[in-house]
C-alpha cells in the first residue's frame, strides 16, 4: 500500500488524519501544503471528484495506491480497517454506529461552526491583503462552486452576524456534549480511545482561545482536551507544525447547513 | 415477533434507506409508520424513542439507533443476508465518501424543492394554528427552521436557485460515475446505491429535463435495476402516499 498524504497545518482535518495515520502505523510519504492558500487545487496535488467535491472544504487528500481521497472521519475509517487490527475504531456494530454518528454530529454541527469562526478570526485579513489578480489566480482552478464562494465570501468579509451567534452556540452545545459524554469519569468520549475524540478534538481544539467562554466550568473537557493532546500520535502531528500557533490555522471548511 | 423495529414515514429519503436496507438483508422487522404530515416525529410517543424527533429510527432489542446512513451500516453488520459493503477499506472509503456527498450537499437541495412543491402545499391546508403549536413542539432548532421554511413557503429566490444548480449538478456527477461502474461507487451493489435510490428514484418524473433516456442514460439504467430487484419492490408497496407510487416511472415500457 503506498501512501501520500498532502496536508496542511495540524488543525482541523488535517489533525485527524496525520494523527490517525501514527495511530494505525501506516507508512506514508507526508507532503506539507497551504490549505490556506488553496495549494490543495494545484496541478502537483493529486485530485479527483471526491476530492473536487468534497463536503468537508479544504481538508487534507491521501492518496493510497494512486487513487485521491477526501473527507478525514473516512480516510481515518481507512487507515484503521486497512490495520492488521483495529486500532481506533470499534468492531463492534453498535459501537461503531456510536463512532459514525456521533463524527456525523461532529461534521455537520462543529465543523462548519468552528471553520466559520477560525476563518473569520485568522483567514480573512490575510486574503483581503491579496490584491485581486493574485486572489483570482488561487480561486480559479476550484472546481466546486459553493466552495469557490465560501473563499471569496470569506475574503470579502462577508459574514453574517446570524450564522457568527449560531456558530458560537454550536461550539457551547459541543462542549456542553462533551463534559456530559465524560460525566461517567471516562477518559475517552466512547469509551476506548476511537476516531471520535481525534475529530471532535481537531475541531475543537482551536476554539479554546477565540471561544473561551464555551469552555468556562469544563473541567472535565479540559482534562480530556490533554489526554488528547498528550497522545504520542497528536503530538507527533503538531510537532510538524511550521507555524507556532497552528490551532489558529484555518482554511475555509464545511459549509453551514443552507436549511438554517 | 422480530426483535427489530423501525420508526419510518415513506419509502422515500432518509425513512427509505434502512426500509430497503433491511429488506435486502431479509430482516423481519416491525414496521411503526410515523405521518410526518401530522407531526407524528414530535409527539412524545415518539420523542420517548428519538427525543430529536427525526425519522427514521430502529429499535434492535433495547438498543436505540438513529442517523439512516449510520444505522444502515449497523444493519449491514449485524444481520446475517447479503453484504451491502464490499470487504476492500477503499471501496468502503468511496462508499461512505459518496453517502456523505448525497446526505449533506445534494439530498437537502432535492428536499428544498420537493418541500416547497410537495410538502408545503399538502401540510399549509391545515388549521394555521395547529401547525404553530406543531412548529413550536419540534426539540432541533434546525428543524424549526426547515419545517417553518416549508410550511410557509418562505424558501427565498436565491435558495431555491442554488438548489437547481446543485441538483443539475449532481445529476451530471451521478451520470459521469454511473458511467464508470455497473453500481455507485464499487463495482457492487451497496450501501451507496441503496441510499442513492432513495434520493433519485424519482428524478425522470421530479427532473425529466435533466433526467431522461438521451441525456443520463446510466442513471436511468441503475434506477430500473434496482427498481427491479425484490427488496426495492416489497420497501416500495408499504408506501401509503402518491410520494411512494412515483416510483413507477421506472417500469420498462
Amino acid at each position: 500500500m503506498a501512501l501520500v498524504l498532502y496536508h496542511g497545518e495540524p488543525n482541523g482535518p488535517s489533525l485527524t488524519v496525520l494523527a490517525a495515520l501514527f495511530e494505525t502505523g501506516h507508512d506514508a510519504e507526508l507532503r506539507n501544503i497551504d490549505l490556506t492558500m488553496g495549494e490543495r487545487h494545484q496541478d502537483n496535488v493529486p485530485s479527483g471528484v471526491e476530492v473536487h467535491m468534497s463536503i468537508e472544504g479544504e481538508g487534507p487528500v491521501l492518496v493510497a495506491d494512486g487513487e485521491p481521497m477526501a473527507d478525514s472521519v473516512f480516510i481515518a475509517c481507512y487507515l484503521n480497517d486497512s490495520a492488521s487490527i483495529s486500532p481506533i475504531a470499534p468492531q463492534d456494530p453498535f459501537a461503531r454506529w456510536q463512532m459514525m454518528t456521533w463524527c456525523r454530529q461532529i461534521i455537520e454541527r462543529v465543523a462548519p461552526a468552528a471553520a466559520y469562526l477560525g476563518v473569520k478570526a485568522h483567514l480573512a485579513d490575510k486574503l483581503s491583503a491579496l490584491d485581486d489578480a493574485a486572489f483570482e489566480k488561487l480561486i480559479a482552478p476550484i472546481k466546486s462552486e459553493d466552495l469557490k464562494t465560501r473563499w471569496a465570501d470569506i475574503r470579502a468579509g462577508a459574514f453574517d452576524d446570524a450564522k457568527v451567534d449560531d456558530s458560537k452556540a454550536k461550539i457551547k452545545a459541543a462542549v456542553d456534549k462533551v463534559e456530559t459524554q465524560l460525566s461517567d469519569g471516562r477518559d475517552w468520549l466512547l469509551g476506548d480511545f476511537s476516531i471520535a475524540d481525534l475529530e471532535t478534538y481537531a475541531w475543537l481544539a482551536g476554539m479554546r482561545d477565540l471561544e473561551p467562554g464555551a469552555f468556562d466550568g469544563a473541567s472535565r473537557t479540559a482534562g480530556w482536551l490533554d489526554r488528547v493532546k498528550a497522545r504520542p500520535s497528536v503530538s507527533r502531528a503538531l510537532s510538524l507544525a511550521r507555524t507556532a500557533t497552528p490551532q489558529d490555522i484555518w482554511a475555509p471548511g464545511p459549509e453551514i447547513n443552507r436549511w438554517g | 415477533m422480530s426483535d427489530v423495529t423501525l420508526y419510518h414515514w415513506e419509502p422515500n429519503a432518509n425513512s427509505g434507506k434502512p426500509m430497503l436496507a433491511l429488506m435486502e438483508k431479509g430482516v423481519d422487522f416491525n414496521s411503526h409508520y410515523v405521518d410526518l404530515l401530522n407531526f407524528d416525529q414530535h409527539k412524545p410517543d415518539y420523542l420517548a424513542i428519538n427525543p430529536e424527533g427525526t425519522i427514521p429510527a430502529m429499535t434492535h432489542g433495547d438498543r436505540v439507533l438513529t442517523e439512516s446512513t449510520a444505522m444502515m451500516e449497523y444493519v449491514d453488520a449485524a444481520f446475517p443476508g447479503p453484504k451491502l459493503m464490499p470487504d476492500d477499506p477503499k471501496d468502503q472509503w468511496r462508499i461512505r465518501w459518496w453517502m456523505k456527498f448525497m446526505d449533506q450537499w445534494l439530498a437537502p437541495s432535492f428536499s428544498m424543492i420537493g418541500w416547497s412543491v410537495f410538502i408545503g402545499p399538502m401540510v399549509r391546508s391545515k388549521d394555521p394554528d395547529m401547525l404553530k403549536a406543531a412548529i413550536d413542539r419540534i426539540p432541533l432548532p434546525e428543524r424549526r427552521v426547515a419545517w417553518r421554511k416549508a410550511i410557509y413557503g418562505t424558501f427565498g429566490e436565491e435558495e431555491m436557485k442554488e438548489s437547481q444548480r446543485r441538483v443539475a449538478f449532481g445529476i451530471r456527477m451521478l451520470e459521469e460515475e454511473l458511467s464508470k461502474r455497473e453500481w455507485l461507487a464499487s463495482d457492487q451493489y451497496s450501501l451507496a446505491d441503496v441510499n442513492g435510490f432513495n434520493i433519485a428514484y424519482a428524478l425522470p418524473l421530479s427532473q425529466p429535463e435533466l433526467s431522461n433516456d438521451e441525456k443520463t442514460p446510466h442513471i436511468l439504467e441503475w434506477l430500473r435495476k434496482i427498481y427491479e430487484r425484490p427488496a426495492a419492490k416489497k420497501t416500495w408497496a408499504m408506501g401509503k402516499t402518491d410520494l411512494a407510487t412515483r416510483i413507477k416511472i421506472l417500469e420498462r415500457s
